[in-house]
Formats: C-alpha cells, sequence, structure tokens
C-alpha cells in the first residue's frame, strides 16, 4: 500500500453508486472530483468506473474547496457527469454569506 | 445539462463514540453545541448519548447550507446561518480536519467573549482545544484590514465565477454603501494572490467568494483584504464590544 493508512483514513466511497448512476444515464463521458485528501485515491476511482461502464473518466486537476465549487465549462469535453466526493448538496444563499 | 452528483464519503465507522477523557473534559461545561464534517455527521447518536448521560445538554442545527442536521460548512458558522436556538457555553467538532473548527472559531469574532472549541478526531480517538489564542493574531490583522478599508479610497471587489460562490449582485451593494469610495470589480475563478500585485493602484481588496479567504487566507499572506460582509457594516463592527475589538 502506497498510503499510510493513518494519512489516509477509511472513508467509504460509495463507488456502486456512481456506477449504477452511469449505467442507467448510460453517460459515456465522466469527469470525478476530489477534494485534496482523497486525490489519491483518483487511480481506485478511475480505474473502476472505466472497468464497470466503459466509460472515459477525468480527473479534475484543481481545486474542491465544497460543494460550492463545482468547475464550468464542463460541457466543451463532452461531460455529462460529474460527481463529487467528499461533500454534499450546497444550499447557496444568492443575498451573499 | 450536466448532472451533479455527490458522494459524502462517509468513514466506515459505524459510529461514534467518544473517549473517557473527551466526555470528562466536556462535562465542564452545561452546553454544548455538536457539530460534525459531513463524513461522520450520521454517525453521532452514541456520542450524543454519551454527553447526556454526563449531565451535558446537547444543541445542533441544520446550518442554513447544509443537507443535514449536525454538518457544518465554512461559511454557515456565522450567525444567523448557523441556525442556533441559543449560544452554547462550547463547542464539540467531530472530525480529522481543522478547517471547520477554525471557522468556528473565526465565527465568534462579532461575539462578546469566545465559546471554546473541542475536537474530537475520530481516528487519534483524542480531543484537541482551539481557544482564542489561536485565532487572536487572524482577528488582529483583520481588524487592521478593516481599519485601512476604511480610510481607503480604491476599493478592489473580488467576484468568483464559481457559481457556488459568485456574489456579484451583493458585491455591487458596496459601492452604495460608500460612494465616497472609488469601488472596481474583479472576476477570476480560484483567486491566485499574486495576481493582486498586477493591480497596485487598489488599497484594499473586499471578497465576495467563501469567507475564509478574507480571513485567514488574506491574513497570514498580509494582504489588505476584508470580507464583503464585514466592509459593508466596518464601522458598527469597529465601534462594538466584541472579540475582533479586544486589545
Amino acid at each position: 500500500m502506497l498510503v499510510s493508512p493513518l494519512i489516509m483514513p477509511s472513508y467509504d466511497l460509495e463507488l456502486e453508486k456512481a456506477i449504477a448512476c452511469v449505467k442507467e444515464k448510460g453517460y459515456k463521458t465522466v469527469l470525478i472530483q476530489l477534494p485534496d485528501g482523497l486525490k489519491p485515491r483518483a487511480k481506485e476511482i478511475v480505474d473502476a468506473l472505466r472497468k464497470e461502464t466503459g466509460a472515459e473518466v477525468l480527473v479534475w486537476l484543481g481545486a474542491c474547496y465544497g460543494a460550492c465549487d463545482i468547475p464550468h465549462g464542463l460541457s466543451q469535453l463532452g461531460v455529462e457527469l460529474l460527481v463529487q466526493w467528499g461533500h454534499n448538496v450546497f444550499r447557496k444563499k444568492s443575498t451573499g454569506w | 445539462m450536466m448532472e451533479v452528483m455527490f458522494i459524502d464519503a462517509k468513514t466506515k465507522e459505524e459510529k461514534i463514540i467518544l473517549d473517557s477523557g473527551t466526555v470528562d473534559y466536556c462535562k465542564k461545561y452545561k452546553v454544548i453545541a455538536v457539530y460534525a464534517a459531513v463524513q461522520f455527521a450520521s454517525q453521532l447518536p452514541t456520542a450524543v448519548s454519551q454527553l447526556a448521560e454526563a449531565g451535558i445538554e446537547v444543541i445542533t442545527s441544520q446550518p442554513d447550507r447544509t443537507s443535514r442536521e449536525f454538518q457544518i460548512l465554512g461559511c454557515d458558522t456565522f450567525h444567523p446561518g448557523l441556525r442556533l436556538a441559543r449560544d452554547p457555553d462550547a463547542y464539540l467538532y467531530v472530525g480529522d480536519g481543522l478547517f471547520h473548527p477554525r471557522a468556528l472559531a473565526l465565527a465568534q469574532k462579532d461575539a462578546d467573549r469566545f465559546r471554546e472549541i473541542i475536537r474530537y478526531d475520530p481516528f487519534a480517538k483524542q480531543h484537541f482545544i482551539l481557544d482564542e489564542s489561536d485565532v487572536r493574531a487572524i482577528l488582529r490583522s483583520y481588524k487592521g484590514n478593516l481599519m485601512a478599508f476604511l480610510a481607503a479610497t480604491n476599493i478592489g471587489v473580488i467576484v468568483t465565477t464559481k457559481s457556488g460562490q459568485q456574489q456579484f449582485v451583493p458585491g455591487k451593494e458596496l459601492a452604495k454603501r460608500y460612494p465616497e469610495k472609488s469601488v472596481y470589480y474583479f472576476a477570476e475563478n480560484t483567486i491566485d494572490f499574486s495576481r493582486l500585485e498586477d493591480f497596485p493602484f487598489i488599497e484594499v481588496w473586499v471578497n465576495t467568494a467563501c469567507p475564509r479567504i478574507g480571513y485567514d487566507d488574506a491574513t497570514e499572506r498580509r494582504i489588505a483584504m476584508v470580507n464583503l460582509n464585514d466592509a459593508m457594516q466596518a464601522k458598527e463592527l469597529l465601534s462594538s464590544k466584541n472579540l475582533l475589538t479586544k486589545e
């Protein structure tokens, strides 16, 4: 194992959820976005998604500060599904912070 | 249209059990507000029961921008976003990171006194304390930035293009609030602080994106920056008795 379990605590990636969504909707191009703490597990996620769905899977190289931080412009790459790990639905308030 | 899916990445622990040292420490408080990172927010019932059995009243909330009770976000620690019915004596945060408990500490800048944050790390199985001294340097710098803002003429307002953090409409209120200042608006996706040096005529920056940019990120880099909400009420903040103005 490349990463110590003390550094990389055991989080449940629930890959089956992402795989089921890709299969159900028939998505061909998927982008995954991970917070820094989960980025070392990108290979595990990409390999599983590719193997189980046959979809093209991209990894967001940039920041992932929270559910408020969704990359835009992805449609230019044909991305149909973005899966962000480590966060939950963000209820933005348009009146500021 | 692109679909967006979130996966919490919950910890594999089925329940969070506080160690005896943490429970004993919490006994010094009567009322504790409990929050957690989303990875732990659904595994808290046992920990809450432990505190209740120790005679501690546990309170919590579902903050404005979150998806569930107990969950906390860095931008939701401020009143009234936290939506806590009343002030606790202290906070217990369950999680292995410092971002959220530090947010709970910084959000107390408007408060009359500091409420300690007890951070329970479920992996280390022990607690750590965040007290006023952990954020005092940031608050001191931030107070200076607010004073600089009030004195400045040329203000740069930063608006992010990140849809979740974009606050251009509230940002435009700044020019109305301070008609005597010249306010310039700048757009960017992720803020690169080194880019700010390209505009030397800006005396003080106002951040409208994630509020943590204005607090820890800017003060640690000694950049004159304040958050929009504080800029809008700078005079009131600086003339009140609170942790920000405490010497």
